[in-house]
């Protein structure tokens, strides 16, 4: 049996003395799309986080395609094991777009042939940033900025995709334009955990969910198996 | 005219410090107030080697080696312990004033507190510029001053490394998120910066000769430039020095001989009232004009 793309087992992770999350156990099998939902202060961003190495107090097991990564530096997670689209998407917004999307690639920068295949694969997937490379990421529309993000992330060809509320605070169309990427990127087999306050979206993006609620994982579900009742159940857990 | 030439000759030295300060600043937003120091440790290491009878100019490549050395070992010192602690921590004020009292008092107990020759190379020869008069050195310094500025923004904005020195000045959890060793980097900032003021010193040594307390005066006339400048962008620094320098030798000129001395001070103390964010936030209403000039229509949502 192949290693999961992510395999955490008894993760507690927090700031400073107080654990935000409690004895969390979460698999991401490759090529697997998996939706992680909970009310707000559940401890969502934190297990993203802690995946990446930013959360300096963790313990237990976090390991991405067999390694274990729980004593690593988070700039070596970055390096092609992780890459995450953080909360508010946190773009170098002074800073051109193609910029933005090579940054994403600094550990391959010595493979110039890799890094622009990866740059031409971030244009297929979103064509319109081509024709905006050299603009200032700040002057973009939020769903634009959205897809700069997400292209960053996939710049550094990661084991696991990490994304947090990619289609927070976006107009409908880009909500669209945003999921369909996230398809996409489930279709080529990539191995995805997303964090997705909307339902209907992480149900319809998404293989498997769990629902983190206090800490601790409060359901976990195939999403084919989680009808209208289902959404029911979620729905409570999200208060 | 010979004031304006005397003035960006000095200025020159006040802007590398400047920048030195900038740099260091920009990637880590801590202020290195041992940044004056690292040119006297600038001059001093250049004048020890050419006394030992070293060719100068290795002298000179050596002074600025060792400034950028111990502008690197401040950071891994100094600056690295206290935000490791807590990142929020203002201790580093204490810490690089304490390395800048250390490089002082070192200085002066290994090579003595008087001043001390310094190799002269280029004050011999005088440059003619319409009626003012320039040493070859002046017109040196004033040349790499502007050159070492260009570069450095030409190196911030066009390769990978600086555009990365720009993402941590943003944002530097992130870019940890996308693989940069942020120590390094900053440990690389503070070399450069004290590489910067290395030069300053070899390039000012000629005049002041070599002294273990040059770093008070060049330290606080760069930080006044920084001040003049502002932080938003390191060659901005450069302005505010070339500017300090130029109405420090009006103020020699019309006021008192001694002027300079004190008139930073009294730039500083004007400019942190009219316009507190530097000499550049005047030009922040255009750019912000013409960023929303670019900026597609309907851009948000
Ligand atoms: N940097 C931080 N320092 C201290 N506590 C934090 C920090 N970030 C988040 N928390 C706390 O951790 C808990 C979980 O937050 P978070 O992971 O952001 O939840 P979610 O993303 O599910 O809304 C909250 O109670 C929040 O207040
Ligand atoms: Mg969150």
């Amino acid at each position: 049996m192949s290693a999961n793309a992510l395999d955490l087992r008894g993760l507690r992770a927090g700031y400073g003395r107080y654990d935000v999350l409690r004895d969390v156990d979460l698999q991401v099998a490759p090529g697997e799309a998996v939706g992680l939902l909970g009310p707000n202060g559940a401890g969502k961003t934190t297990l993203l986080r802690a995946v990446m190495g930013l959360v300096k107090h963790r313990t237990g097991v976090i390991s991405i395609a067999g390694t274990d990564v729980v004593r690593m530096p988070a700039h070596k997670i970055a390096r092609g094991l992780a890459a995450l689209v953080p909360e508010g998407r946190r773009l170098f917004v002074d800073q051109p777009i193609e910029d933005n999307l090579l940054l994403g690639a600094l550990h391959l920068r010595r493979d110039k042939a890799r890094v622009s295949e990866l740059l031409e694969s971030v244009y297929a997937l979103f064509p319109v940033l081509r024709d905006v490379r050299n603009r200032p990421a700040g002057a973009l529309s939020g769903g634009q900025q959205q897809m700069v993000a997400i292209g960053r992330m996939l710049m550094s060809d990661p084991t696991v995709l990490l994304l947090d509320e990619p289609s927070l605070g976006l107009a409908p169309i880009a909500i669209g334009e945003v999921a369909e990427a996230l398809e996409r990127l489930r279709e080529e087999g990539r191995s995805i955990l997303v964090v997705e306050q909307r339902v209907d979206l992480a149900l319809r993006m998404c293989d498997r969910i769990y629902v983190l609620a206090g800490g601790e994982v409060a359901l976990e579900e195939q999403a084919r198996a989680l009808g209208e009742d289902g959404r029911a159940l979620i729905d409570a857990y999200l208060g | 005219m010979q004031v304006l030439l005397s003035g960006l000759a000095i200025g020159a030295i006040y802007g590398l410090v400047a920048m030195g300060f900038a740099i260091a600043f920009y990637v880590t937003r801590v202020i290195n107030f041992a940044e004056g120091q690292l040119l006297m440790v600038g001059v001093m290491v250049a004048a020890w080697f050419a006394r030992t009878g070293l060719d100068p100019w290795i002298a000179i490549v050596l002074g600025i080696l060792a400034a950028a050395a111990v502008g690197a070992v401040t950071y891994l010192v100094a600056v690295r312990p206290v935000l490791a602690f807590d990142r929020f921590s203002f201790a580093w004020l204490v810490s690089t004033l304490g390395v800048a009292l250390i490089l002082e008092n070192g200085a002066a107990l290994v090579w003595g507190p008087t001043s001390r020759s310094f190799p002269a190379l280029l004050t011999g020869t005088s440059v003619h510029v319409g009626s003012a008069t320039l040493t070859l050195q002046e017109v040196v310094t004033i040349g790499v001053a502007i050159a070492a500025a260009i570069g450095f923004e030409l190196y911030r904005r066009r390769t990978l490394f600086g555009k990365l020195g720009m993402a941590i000045a943003h944002d530097p959890e992130m870019a940890t998120a996308l693989g940069a060793n942020t120590v390094l980097v900053a440990t690389a900032a503070f070399a450069l910066a004290g590489a910067f003021a290395g030069l300053a010193g070899v390039l000012i040594g000629p005049i002041t000769y070599s002294n273990p307390y040059l770093g008070d005066t060049y330290g606080i006339a760069g930080f006044v430039a920084l001040m003049i400048g502002g932080t938003s962008r390191p060659a901005a620094a450069m302005a505010g020095g070339l500017l300090l320098g130029i109405l420090g030798e009006a103020a020699n000129k019309l006021i008192d001989t001694q002027a300079s001395d004190w008139f930073p001070f009294v730039v500083v103390v004007v400019m942190l009232l009219v316009l507190p964010e530097g000499l550049l936030s005047l030009a922040a209403p255009f750019r912000r004009a013409v960023r929303r000039a670019r900026a597609p229509a309907g851009a948000t949502g």
